[in-house]
């Protein structure tokens, strides 16, 4: 059977296996599939399982569908296609009883009802922020110095000198421990000081693309990266 | 107690390590560093190395902090920039976290540190001329302010009814009582004053005393590195003039 995986900044809210024919998303509560953001329209989109395989239709949407980053406006899906609305993607499977996808599908925690409210007001409330300070936000999480910082700078430095744009603490932290490079429309943080002591995610990075709702840790300091897209 | 006071290194090694020697001849107790380190010559990474482990104060000049890719070079002179970025090409990770430790201003005792001036340190002005100074007295506490950026060796004095004047003499002076002083400690590296000789301060804590010491180095041998490296022409050869 057909599964459409839908994400919300990159965390799974929702896994529709289905058996109908046609399913509509939207974001009203009488879709099948309810996408709770302003970017997306009430009877948004709705895909067709034809013989010939599924057919995505956009439904005149304000803000459009988009296969693999291509507008569309009716088009096929191929496997594994992902498809985007508004700050959901979804995410195209033929057959979910495919056995390479056997252990994808518990590996996954689902965000509960709750989970997914919090995301999304998260989400709203992010928004308001970088709208108010007008810019690419570093929120300050823990041992942070400062609540809010405005990232318009090409560079913006992290450490634990006095000249540093966010200062941080933590045992054997550099002066400049890390910076947030700005190229373009991206970011990117560099570690520039001692080894292992810039986390991005969890994970211990020497340079890394920054996305939305990233969590940064240099040191014992942490702030959450809040993209204004 | 004897301190010496080095700035603008600028990748030379052989200057850096003749100014090195002469610092072990002398009974210098601390050894301090106003920025510039890379830049310019063809031993960035040897030359932070030995500022690290040699120096109790280390700050940053302009050239590391656009090393470090903290700042645009579009404010460098076209030789300036394509030296630097043969320079962030060079750099290791081992010197990169060196310098990403390196402070912007320093203290010790009656003395303040900082690479350009003291109003601010990041905006990288000169001290020039007695206005500059006069500008950047009333931003240290201290009595005495050591600066480097200009490679030009000079003292600058505040005396106590606040007149500024200014002397680009070379000779050994003894602090007069009462008067403040900026002092240009020169530039081991690149010395532009128009003496090719390497150039670092050495202060007497007790005697208050504050000498410029020249040093001779090995400068063919820093000049063909540069070659080696097809460093800009001009940067090769101002080593020789001392200009």
């Amino acid at each position: 059977m057909p599964e459409i995986v839908v994400k919300f900044n990159d965390k799974v809210i929702e896994r529709v296996v289905t058996e109908k024919k046609r399913i509509s998303v939207g974001r009203t509560k009488d879709n099948d599939i309810v996408l709770e953001n302003r970017g997306v329209s009430r009877k948004h989109a709705q895909i067709e399982f034809t013989g010939e395989g599924a057919l995505l239709i956009d439904n005149e949407s304000l803000n459009g569908v988009f296969i693999n980053n291509r507008r569309v406006t009716e088009e096929l899906l191929r496997d594994n296609d992902v498809i985007t609305i508004g700050k959901y993607t979804l995410e195209y499977h033929h057959d979910t009883d495919r056995p390479d996808r056997a252990g994808q599908m518990d590996g996954t925690m689902i965000l509960n009802t709750k989970q997914q409210k919090q995301l999304v007001e998260e989400d709203q409330r992010d928004r308001e922020l970088v709208s108010r300070v007008g810019g690419t936000v570093l929120i300050g999480l823990e041992n942070a110095g400062i609540a809010e910082f405005r990232i318009d700078n090409e560079v913006t430095t992290i450490g634990k000198a006095k000249f540093v744009h966010i200062k941080a603490k933590g045992f054997m932290l550099s002066g400049i421990q890390a910076k947030i490079v700005k190229e373009g429309n991206e970011y990117y943080i560099v570690n520039l000081g001692r080894k292992g002591k810039v986390k991005l995610n969890g994970d211990t990075i020497t340079r890394s693309a920054l996305k939305n709702s990233d969590i940064i840790q240099v040191g014992k300091t942490t702030f959450r990266f809040v993209e204004d897209k | 107690m004897k301190l010496a006071v080095l700035s603008d290194v600028h990748a030379n090694l052989e200057a850096l390590k003749a100014v090195v020697r002469d610092i072990e001849s002398k009974a210098v107790e601390k050894v301090f560093f106003l920025g510039d380190a890379v830049g310019y010559g063809a031993n960035p990474n040897e030359c932070v190395e030995i500022i690290d482990s040699l120096c109790e104060i280390k700050l940053l000049g302009n050239h590391d902090y656009v090393a470090l890719g903290l700042e645009s070079s579009r404010n460098f002179n076209p030789m300036a920039q394509k030296s630097i970025k043969w320079t962030q090409e060079q750099l290791t990770d081992d010197t990169v976290a060196r310098l990403s430790d390196f402070e912007m201003e320093g203290s010790y005792l009656d003395f303040y540190m900082v690479h350009a001036t003291p109003d601010n340190p990041l905006e990288w002005n000169y001290i020039l001329g007695t206005q500059d100074a006069y500008d950047n007295f009333d931003h240290f506490s201290q009595r005495f302010c050591l600066v480097g950026h200009s490679h030009l060796p000079c003292v600058f004095r505040q005396e106590p009814g606040g007149n500024i004047s200014a002397s680009a003499s070379n000779e050994p002076f003894l602090a007069e009582k009462k008067v403040r002083y900026i002092i240009n400690v020169g530039s081991v590296g690149q010395p532009r004053d128009g003496i090719k000789d390497a150039c670092y301060l050495l202060i007497d804590t007790d005697e208050k005393r504050f000498e410029f010491i020249r040093v001779a180095y090995e400068l063919d041998k820093a000049q063909e590195k540069m070659q080696n490296a097809q460093l800009p022409e001009y940067l090769i050869t101002r080593l020789a003039s001392g200009k």
